[in-house]
């Protein structure tokens, strides 16, 4: 089974913190680029970090990024 | 070892890399009769290692070269690394072809592909074990 990371909803979960890219990035410790990249979906997170970024906004990392099968 | 002092070595790691590389060339360019040369060598890595220090300050992604908690940016770093071994490679291998074909041995290009060659079957199989 191949799955492939379509999107996520890291910005929206960000936003309604009311958290800026440069407060999640200090507390995901990355930089602001790195949240950014993966908000717009160019980069796709390690396992720690998507599993970091999920239990920050206490979610699952499945309701944070979207998987389908290839 | 607390994390602070962890992370303040590795950011200082690079740093004092290019310091070091610096007083090795001006020892080496001493010893060889040429210290003008060596006194630049060392001045040229210095600033280089002074300017990645205080850019870091301006720019994440120098930031995330020295100090290696930005695993994209590492990410990037390894590419890009690879990237710079790979045209090393084809300079040797082009180097030696010439080499090779003005009739010489190919000195010293065939005993850098061969190291090359050795440290990549080398990290292949340490990785290999390790992951």
């Amino acid at each position: 089974m191949e799955l492939e990371v379509t999107g996520n909803n890291v910005r929206d979960l960000r936003t309604a913190q009311g958290l800026s890219q440069a407060q999640l990035a200090a507390a995901m410790d990355v930089s602001r680029q790195t949240i950014n990249s993966i908000e717009v979906g160019r980069y796709t997170p390690s396992l720690a970090l998507a599993v970091a970024l999920a239990r920050h906004f206490g979610s699952t990392v499945e309701e944070v990024f979207h998987v389908e099968e290839r | 070892m607390s994390k602070n002092v962890k992370r303040a070595l590795v950011f200082w790691s690079g740093p004092a890399f290019c310091l070091v590389m610096g007083v090795v060339y001006l020892v080496a360019a001493r010893a060889s009769g040429q210290p003008e040369l060596g006194l630049v060598l060392l001045i040229i890595m210095v600033v280089f290692g002074g300017v990645m220090v205080i850019v870091s300050r301006y720019s994440e992604t120098v930031r995330g070269l020295l100090d290696r908690r930005d695993e994209r940016i590492t990410r990037i770093d390894l590419r890009a690394t690879a990237a710079a071994g790979l045209a090393l490679v084809l300079a040797i291998g082009a180097g030696a072809v010439y080499e090779l074909s003005q009739g010489r041995d190919g000195t010293p290009y065939t005993w850098l592909a061969l190291l090359s060659a050795v440290v990549y079957v080398g990290a292949v199989v340490v990785l290999r074990i390790k992951r």
